[in-house]
């Protein structure tokens, strides 16, 4: 079905870094302590706006707090 | 689990039990009696007021259980799943309804076209909450 989305986060290292818990930053960025658990396991990628709203509460930048993870390339690869 | 995954869950198994015993029955009369029995209205009202017992009283326990869960908003992500597993649930109900008029074209049987179409929206119903309940659990 879905892939794992290539977008990864820091999200849980900085809520764990500040004392939060799940259900705290959920309800701080407006979405359920259930998303917040996806978003750290890796199976949901939040909106550009949601993401925005959890690296300013982490008083970071987007990409301090997101990061690109290249997909692997098939064995047929392209060239660069 | 989040409430609207055991809701998923839920109706998964509400509709489906119904709509197993609903088939059970038309298959039971229909053998009886030689034919495909025309659809009834009776039976069709106990359907819809099982489902929606069933459904409305499985979904007060669970909120019971977890209030604060089962009062929380609907989030970007349920918003995604839920429209991810309509599109996809929609395609079941076409293949379904595309089946239907096929059979209608070549059998002529109004009563199979009935059952055929109300087969396709169960399934297509059934599917939605299957594709939402894999989404929740594999990742969108």
């Amino acid at each position: 079905m879905s892939k794992p989305p290539p977008i990864t986060n820091r999200v849980r290292e900085l809520r764990e870094a500040r004392a939060m818990t799940q259900a705290e930053l959920g309800d701080a960025i407006g979405v359920t302590r259930h998303t917040i658990i996806a978003i750290e396991q890796g199976h949901y990628s939040p909106s550009l706006e949601s993401a925005f709203r959890i690296a300013r509460l982490f008083g970071l930048g987007l990409e301090d707090v997101f990061g690109w993870e290249e997909p692997a390339r098939s064995a047929r690869g392209g060239k660069r | 689990m989040s409430f609207r995954e055991k809701s998923a869950w839920l109706m998964v198994i509400c509709l489906g039990v119904v709509s197993i015993g609903y088939a059970a029955l038309v298959t039971t009369m229909s053998t009886a009696v030689g034919q495909l029995v025309p659809p009834l209205i009776p039976l069709l009202v106990v359907f819809t007021i099982l489902v929606a017992v069933l459904a409305t009283g499985s979904h007060i326990l669970i909120a019971v259980f977890a209030p604060k869960d089962a009062a929380a908003p609907v989030d970007e992500r349920d918003r995604a799943i839920s429209a991810r597993a309509g599109a996809w649930s929609g395609y079941v109900f076409a293949t379904g309804i595309a089946l239907a008029l096929g059979q209608y074209l070549i059998g002529r049987n109004g009563d199979l076209l009935f059952y055929c179409v109300f087969g396709s929206w169960v399934l297509a119903q059934l599917s939605e909450y299957a594709f939402a309940i894999a989404l929740y659990r594999r990742g969108i």
